[in-house]
């Protein structure tokens, strides 16, 4: 078989074959020489791949031959048709010129009056053709030839059709007609008659009026399920100057159902016609001017950047519509568009409200002031869009100014609330006890100080505030900096009550201490697990997840940092070194994975990490504290219980009747000391410490050394091992506690929590689209 | 491979009135797979359109199964083993058509549709593009699995034409998605579970043209333990008789219950999984 290129040369009907001007799905066209008429014509040849499908070339034929009966201006002639040389082939007169498309590509703006013009010669035409009962099925501006005179020419009449098969028919990928101009009727595959050419008419008048197709969307279907459901647009949205009457007309032309357009194509040119008519002599009446120049009217601007800004842009679409005589009922709006698809129409106006039926009406003031019309510039897609960004710059103004500081006040009232709160709870704290203990001893006391009811209701009613504001999406994320502030004022009540808690005056002095590393550790660990429990990562937020990590190891090595340095030959200090920097790696490696399998596990990682520093560095405390106990312990002679002691206790077991030292004892009781009362114990412990270990253990650690004697006699040396890790793990957290009634260190942990929460909400309300 | 028996069965027929059958099926039980293609174009490119189709997607999984062709790591790594599969084989025959038609005028306009599935463990997985159609048959109850991809469905899908409109619709012919139109077109990928006793249609539009869903249901239910060879020639007997006016092709394909092993049988399974 040949391909197209090859007929170029050869001879077919009497024509020669010069060159081909145009390839199509359906065959190609060729600019051929008439060799009897000596004349310029133009040959189509059907594609071969349909040649061999018999209806296609049936219908092919048919409606050739009935097209070249039709001798219009309007319509290509088509001088003959037939089959040579196993070619289908029908030849045209050859138009000089350009089609509707090209031209409005070139000239990108046409005026009114031209558009027309030029459309009344389409009309016409098509009036012809559709009395002879053949349809179109393909109108639109790339099918309108313009000759060089002016006059538009139909072509491609019933190609479309050979396409459009019968039912059985093999398939295919196209459907008959274009989608940006196909009638609803003929994209559902209902039968069609010649009303569905008006819509076509009408869609491609629309595009001719306004540059842009009357609905667009993301692919074909999209497009053509629209001409089937949304409404139908308004034209003169994006050309204002367009007359009212014209603007109806082409959305008359474009209804869904047939019944309501116009129901013939002469019935169209002779309302234009009228309607033009009408005009002219309404204008040479009204101003006494020869005629209103449609011709040469101003061309439609296509606004590049409108300056003006939202409020301007709705006065003037106000005045517009004002002075649109047909009486819309349409609403002065800007509504977004999308930028990288051409504005859909359908959005800009309600035109479902128009009743269907309801007449054009002629234009009486719009020509009044036709150029102040035309000076409105329409909103283009980028004004649109610049009106959008101003009104999301409004939004977030407004957040900035009244939803921001409505947020810090709601933070300080927090923390005052739970400060004062935790200042009320001091008188519960004793010195002796540990941080948990002390922690836990205002519930557990029982009694209420004064003024802790008010304040323990307060505080619930700030947690649910807490929480309620939580489920205002905009701050959920800040509900964990909350909470962390509300702990932390709490605890700087209760255990610095006498340092106000915004006294920040010796902050600058021990920015460098263990107990400021301690704050930016709590920070740090925070903000990593806060990047651990999410699960699609983009890449700044794995670069900064693995940088806080980093830093939380480094951070929680210097807060617990202590002037006893852990025993490195010691093979639990390995153990707990090694696990540390396991953990960070494993953490760092979980933070870059884009996609962590579970949230806990990074996050377990990183306290673990955090952990296992920790007891590291208190592990040098530990050791020390424990061989000070285990010589302590060794050297204090214990003597064992008298006779006397055995029977008071006996007696005692007797009056109980149980043997309270078999059932209650652990570790074999077989000291004198097990059997003192509480005061000749802490005398006997007293009088010990102080005769054996008195040069070297300090009158600060004595009570401790006390009660782990206590400990180690009555529960057994695991016990006393047990308590002297625990003291040296809270150790930190004691000092902390010490310290911080001179160096601020809680009121310092508060602020930056406040400032990470501010800063939170700053970046949730400018880099959040969903505020 | 799958985990139960599979029983493959393919008729195809040209048809009472055209004059080339352009479809095209295949089954192969070794791969455990059965594909069913209507082609499209004129001349005889909607022939070779569909054969394309078959033949490459049967011999890329071949080529898979074998390791004679590897799966580049980077195509779509999150789906299973064998869905990648399925798909870098009907890509590569999307491909292959696209290529063809390319390289001449006659092939230019030339696609076919694809529906085809293949066994993995328990499951069934399907590729499909057009509007051929895979058919689940289980307990008397009968569902379409695939959404034709045609104008009129697409309209369907939207409530703007009515599913029995969409069946006499001049527009069902219309595809919105074929092999071959276009360098990289999107595939569905459906996988669903089977179990033993179901019975899947594949089928192209010649088929249910002639035949509704019912009437397929019917004559999968009348008799059970007639080998699916007759079931699959009833099929398209009976829709060329009612209609007969497009091409009619049916893949069917019965899952039954595994064969009971026996102990020497099911050790040497064993061994041969474990080489």
């Amino acid at each position: 078989m040949l391909d197209g290129q090859s007929l170029v040369g050869k001879e077919i009907s009497g024509c020669e074959i010069l060159t081909k001007v145009a390839e199509g799905g359906m065959g190609a066209v060729f600019k051929a020489r008439h060799k009897a008429l000596n004349r310029i014509v133009c040959v189509k040849i059907l594609s071969p791949a349909l040649a061999n499908d018999k209806k296609a070339v049936t219908l092919f034929l048919t409606e050739a031959r009935a097209i070249a009966e039709l001798d219009h201006p309007n319509i290509v002639n088509v001088y003959n048709v037939g089959k040579e040389q196993g070619y289908y082939f029908i030849v045209m007169s050859f138009v000089e010129g350009q089609t509707l498309s090209a031209m409005l590509k070139k000239e990108r703006v046409l005026p009114i009056g031209r558009v027309l013009d030029l459309f009344d010669g389409v009309l016409k035409g098509l009036s012809v053709a559709h009395e002879k009962g053949i349809i179109h099925r393909d109108i639109k501006p790339s099918n309108i030839l313009i000759t060089p005179e002016g006059r538009p020419k139909i072509v491609d009449f019933g190609i479309a059709k050979k396409v459009d098969k019968e039912k059985g028919s093999t398939k295919t990928t196209e459907l008959a007609g274009t989608a940006y101009f196909i009638a609803p009727e003929q994209a559902l595959g209902k039968d069609i008659d010649t009303r569905a050419d008006l819509y076509s008419v009408g869609a491609s008048m629309y595009y001719v009026l306004t540059g842009h197709f009357p609905y667009n969307g993301k692919n074909t279907i999209d497009i053509i399920q629209k001409h089937i459901n949304d409404p139908v647009p308004d034209p003169s949205k994006l050309r204002p100057d367009l007359p009212g009457w014209l603007s109806l007309a082409i959305q008359k032309l474009m209804s869904k159902n047939p019944d309501d357009r116009f129901q013939t194509a002469k019935e169209v040119y002779t309302y234009f016609n009228k309607m033009r008519a009408e005009e002219q002599l309404k204008v040479k009446t009204m101003h006494g001017r020869a005629a209103i120049d449609l011709g040469i009217e101003s061309s439609l601007k296509i606004a590049k950047e409108d300056k003006h800004s939202a409020e301007t842009m709705r006065k003037l679409r106000a005045e517009d519509v004002y002075r649109d005589i047909t009486s819309r009922q349409t609403k002065p709006s800007v509504t977004p568009h999308n930028p990288t698809q051409m504005p859909q129409l359908d959005s800009l106006g309600s035109v479902n409200d128009l009743p269907k039926s309801k007449p054009p009406l002629a234009p009486t003031q719009e020509l009044v002031t036709p150029k102040k019309v035309t000076q409105t510039t329409i909103p283009s897609t980028v004004s649109a869009m610049a009106t959008i960004r101003t009104r999301q710059y409004a939004k977030m103004f407004v957040q900035l100014v009244i939803l921001l500081p409505l947020f810090l006040c709601f933070a300080a009232v927090c923390s005052y609330i739970f400060f004062e709160l935790g200042k009320i709870c001091s008188a519960y704290v004793l010195p002796s006890n540990g941080f948990f203990a002390n922690l836990l001893s205002p519930i557990l006391s029982g009694k209420m100080a004064e003024g802790q009811l008010l304040y323990i209701a307060l505080a619930v009613a700030a947690l649910a505030g807490i929480f309620a504001i939580s489920a205002v999406r905009a701050y959920s994320k800040t509900t964990a900096i909350l909470l962390a502030l509300a702990a932390a004022s709490y605890l700087s009540g209760l255990f610095t009550p006498e340092v106000a808690l915004w006294n920040m005056s010796s902050v600058g002095q021990y920015l460098f201490s263990p107990e400021y590393y301690f704050c930016y550790l709590v920070l740090a660990a925070a903000w990593g697990l806060s990047l651990c429990w999410r699960l699609d990562r983009t890449w700044p937020e794995r670069i900064l997840g693995t940088a806080l990590v980093f830093l939380a190891a480094v951070l929680s090595y210097k807060a617990t940092v202590l002037s006893i340095t852990p025993d490195f030959a010691s093979m639990a200090t390995k153990i707990l070194f090694g696990g540390a920097i396991l953990f960070a790696i494993l953490t760092i490696y979980y933070m870059v994975l884009k996609a962590a399998h579970s949230m806990i596990l990074p996050s377990i990682c990183l306290l673990a990490s955090i952990g296992c520093f920790w007891c590291y560095n208190v592990s040098g405390l530990a050791q020390h504290t424990q061989t000070t106990f285990s010589t302590l312990a060794e050297v204090i002679p214990m003597a064992d219980p008298t006779q006397e002691q055995m029977q008071r206790q006996d007696q005692q077991n007797e009056l109980l009747g149980i043997p309270t030292v078999q059932l209650f004892s652990a570790f074999a009781k077989t000291k004198a000391i097990n059997y003192m009362s509480e005061e000749e114990k802490q005398k006997f412990l007293d009088n010990a410490i102080e005769e054996y270990a008195g040069p070297f253990i300090d009158q600060e650690q004595r009570p401790l050394f006390k009660n782990l004697l206590s400990i180690y006699y009555l529960s057994g040396p695991s016990k006393a091992s047990f308590n002297i890790w625990d003291y040296a793990i809270s150790y930190p957290i004691d000092n902390f506690n010490r310290n911080a009634q001179t160096n601020n260190a809680y009121s310092f942990l508060v602020v930056l929590l406040f400032v990470l929460a501010g800063l939170n909400c700053v970046g949730g309300i400018l880099f959040k689209e969903d505020l | 491979m799958s985990s139960f028996d599979i029983e493959f069965a393919a008729v195809t027929d040209i048809g009472k009135i055209r004059e080339k059958n352009e479809d095209n099926v295949l089954i192969s039980s070794d791969l455990g797979l059965g594909v069913v293609a209507d082609g499209m174009g004129g001349h005889s490119a909607g022939e070779i359109a569909s054969s394309i189709a078959v033949s490459v997607l049967a011999e890329t999984i071949r080529k898979i199964n074998s390791g004679s062709l590897q799966i580049p790591e980077t195509f779509l790594p999150k789906l299973a083993p064998t869905e990648r599969k399925l798909l870098m084989a009907a890509n590569l025959a999307n491909a292959a058509i696209y290529s063809t038609a390319q390289s001449s005028d006659v092939y230019k306009m030339m696609g076919t549709t694809l529906t085809g599935v293949l066994f993995d463990k328990d499951c069934a997985i399907a590729v499909h593009v057009g509007d051929s159609r895979i058919y689940l048959y289980r307990d008397g109850k009968i569902i379409q699995i695939t959404t034709d991809h045609s104008l009129a469905m697409e309209h369907v899908r939207r409530g703007l034409l009515s599913k029995a409109d969409a069946d006499r619709s001049k527009i069902q012919n219309v595809l919105t998605r074929a092999m071959g139109i276009k360098k990289n077109i999107e595939f569905d990928l459906l996988k669903f579970p089977v179990k033993a006793g179901d019975i899947l249609v594949l089928c192209s539009d010649g088929l249910y043209k002639g035949l509704t869903e019912q009437a397929i249901a019917e004559i999968l239910g009348k008799d059970k333990d007639m080998p699916i060879v007759k079931l699959c020639k009833q099929l398209v007997r009976t829709s060329n008789e009612r209609d007969g006016q497009d091409n009619i092709s049916a893949v069917v394909i019965k899952i039954l219950a595994p064969k009971k092993l026996t102990f020497g049988q099911r050790v040497k399974k064993l061994f041969s999984r474990a080489s």
